[in-house]
């Protein structure tokens, strides 16, 4: 039933372009834009002057942008406003939310609009992996926005310190112990003065998890979404390693690590060496008080690192016109000179190869060389955990590696507690 | 009270209050640290954020960049409407309906009485789809009063005040009809003056939870013209970069401030209201 409605509408913007033609003399068509903050700065002011200029080459288009809170208020407001039959056109939500926004058939797919063979180079020009959190059943469902990766940073001066090279980070899982033993300071009555190294936990530690375990040659979940492999080998030890790093080595801070203050720890020198989102390398970069390092995570069998971040979904249950407006406006928003300014400006990573080549971009890179090892490590990339009901199985994987984090359970129960009761979220979306 | 302080206490009466007072000032204290925390926080510039020293330069800056984040100018006044606006309905709608549960017989009463209180068992998050077409169908998405339409008729403030009409004599009531007065003259002259202690409270209580409401005026509203503070800062919320936490508290003491200087002002009131109408 659903299915056939989507056909029919996929046939209509080719209608709504005629009208659009005809009436250009008319009203412009306007669309309604939601867009969550993820980071701080004045994010607004540079949406606006986007979509001014957006605008200008498009006259026959307004676009109202809708500031919508964080990642999961823009998920919760989009969704109300489309169960009350009010969709925005276009929303910014994460990419790992597309199988839910799918299941409640809120999103249409960009091949309904793809007509001419520019919009086919266009949207040929994404980089595979993050086109992984955008694409199922062999249709793109958003173009990713705002996407980046983890990446690992260290404090020269600690290094100098300890009698390590300030310029070469650890290389691997066995490098990284090594470094941090080195690098852990106690005071004499044993009390920690300095970690060797920290790795968030507070939050979203699947992520950080997923790392681990694309450098151990395995992976966590189906890129159908409806399988997650919580339980294999590759996983257990790829969590085990994480464990170590306080339990046995103790060179981490035990318990769970703040996403937020973890840079802040840096900063104050509390800890020598961290991995934390590439959307802070403009903080560290600004704020950080000595030399530091950056480079891609550190391999085991293998270099591996998630992406993150979001999609550029377009919503169903609109007027065909405003779709194809909606269209217009996501592809000149991901063209590579606005995907290139939004990456300098946020310290997201273009997810375009062509915006990497823009004058602007390359000028950027050779200014502030830091900004290249994001895309140094594109190649390495898996893309994030995305399930049907993401939200939930998220909150699975993430419980069981805290449980592992505290001593609550040991690695391999926690782990294949996690897996049962994933199995149960989603098997139905199997059969 | 008086009689028990005039007699001679005992040893162990002593040191019990003693205990008391420094249980008290305990409490107090690491009640107050948090907000302590936060005004350190905001008038020192970041490095001083973990780093206390007495004289570390003052600084204003963060209110500046806080101020300079969103428009809290205009969103200052989004709020105080909303407020203001949901306050008046809900005084005159919750006393108008409590007063005709309290003293009125009509058919039906009580089992109105109970849906009304069926309403204090759902949390407003269930029903915020639902919530949203029925504004959408009055065509009030994005106004100041759809943030405010689905608190006005409290079903907390119609029992309240029920509760509190109920403990009025009647010959009170009585009275003030042999005097000439109809039954709104007598609501207005006798009911509303003696149940003042809980219209303060209520009205405390409805302030801030409304001031502090984020999900649904979020929710309802798109524009700047009418969002309230709670939205503005939410810009401050960046989980993918690291969190600046003088910014921060200077947002959050800039935007609390009104709510905790009224409090400061009102505070006998405040107090003795609670303790008469009991709740917290």
């Amino acid at each position: 039933m659903k299915k056939t409605k989507r056909f029919f509408k996929a046939s209509l913007p080719a209608f709504a372009l005629l009208a659009m033609v005809a009436g250009a003399e008319a009203e412009p068509v306007e669309i309604n834009f939601y867009y969550p903050v993820a980071i701080g700065g004045p994010v607004s002011k540079i949406f606006e002057g986007l979509i001014e200029r957006f605008e200008e080459g498009h006259p026959d288009i307004k676009v109202n942008p809708i500031y919508s809170g964080t990642y999961s208020e823009t998920f919760s407001k989009a969704l109300t406003a489309y169960r009350a039959g009010q969709p925005p056109e276009v929303a910014v939500i994460l990419s790992t939310d597309m199988f839910s926004l799918i299941d409640e058939d809120a999103i249409v797919p960009m091949e309904d609009f793809v007509k001419t063979d520019e919009d086919k180079a266009w949207l040929a020009g994404f980089n595979p992996v993050f086109m992984a959190n955008s694409r199922s059943q062999d249709k793109t469902w958003g173009v990713p926005f705002q996407r980046g990766t983890t990446l690992f940073f260290w404090n020269k001066e600690a290094f100098k310190e300890v009698g390590l090279d300030p310029d070469k980070g650890p290389q691997n899982w066995e490098e990284v112990v090594d470094f941090a033993t080195k690098l852990t300071k106690r005071d004499a009555g044993g009390n920690v003065e300095r970690w060797g190294m920290q790795v968030p936990s507070s939050l979203t530690s699947y992520w950080l998890l997923q790392g681990y375990v694309a450098q151990n040659d395995g992976k966590i979940y189906e890129e159908t979404g409806d399988k997650t492999y919580f339980d294999s080998p590759e996983v257990v030890e790829a969590l085990q390693y994480w464990v170590d790093l306080a339990a046995k080595h103790k060179v981490m801070k035990p318990g769970v690590i703040e996403w937020a203050t973890n840079p802040k720890d840096f900063f104050e020198g509390r800890a020598a060496m961290i991995t934390t989102t590439s959307g802070n390398l403009t903080n560290i970069k600004t704020n950080a008080p000595f030399d530091f390092g950056v480079q891609i995570l550190p391999e085991h069998k293998k270099r591996g690192a998630p992406t993150s971040g979001g999609n550029a979904y377009i919503f169903n249950d609109v007027e065909p016109q405003k779709q194809e407006a909606a269209f217009q406006f996501v592809k000149w928003l991901s063209m590579p000179e606005q995907s290139a300014e939004w990456s300098i400006k946020t310290g997201y990573i273009a997810a375009r190869d062509d915006a990497w080549e823009t004058d602007a971009m390359k000028a950027y890179v050779a200014e502030f060389p830091g900004a290249a090892v994001t895309r140094e490590q594109i190649p390495y990339m898996v893309p994030e955990l995305s399930t049907h009901e993401n939200q939930r199985v998220a909150r699975v994987i993430d419980d069981a590696i805290e449980a592992a984090l505290t001593g609550g359970k040991p690695v391999d129960k926690a782990l294949s507690d996690a897996q049962q009761e994933a199995e149960r979220i989603l098997k139905p979306y199997r059969d | 009270m008086t009689i028990a302080a005039s007699l001679p206490q005992s040893r162990g009466e002593k040191l019990w209050d003693l205990l008391e007072k420094a249980g008290c000032y305990l409490l107090g204290i690491l009640w107050v640290l948090p907000l302590l925390y936060s005004v350190w926080m905001a008038f020192h510039a970041p490095e001083y954020e973990v780093r206390f020293e007495l004289f570390a330069p003052l600084t204003l800056e963060n209110f500046f960049n806080a101020w300079n984040a969103a428009p809290f100018g205009r969103y200052f006044l989004n709020t105080f409407m909303l407020i203001s606006t949901i306050l008046v309905c809900q005084f005159v709608i919750c006393t108008l309906a409590a007063y005709a549960f309290a003293r009125y017989e009509f058919r039906g009463k009580t089992l109105i009485f109970m849906l009304v209180l069926v309403q204090l068992m759902i949390m407003p998050e269930v029903l915020l789809v639902e919530n949203y077409r029925t504004i959408s169908q009055l065509g009030l998405v994005d106004t100041i009063l759809a943030m405010g339409l689905p608190y006005m008729a409290s079903a907390f403030g119609i029992f309240l005040l029920r509760q509190t009409f109920l403990t009025i004599p009647r010959e009170l009531d009585d009275a003030a009809r042999v005097e000439g007065a109809g039954p709104l003259m007598t609501l207005w002259k006798v009911y509303v003056p003696l149940a003042r202690p809980i219209y303060v409270a209520y009205g405390l209580v409805s302030v801030s939870y409304h001031w502090n409401n984020l999900l649904w005026p979020l929710v309802i509203t798109n524009s700047v013209t009418t969002r309230p503070l709670t939205v503005g800062l939410q810009v401050f919320a960046s989980p993918d970069q690291g969190v600046q936490w003088s910014v921060i508290s200077a947002a959050s003491l800039m935007t609390s401030a009104p709510l905790l200087v009224g409090f400061l002002l009102f505070q006998r009131q405040f107090v003795q209201s609670f303790m008469r109408a009991g709740i917290k």
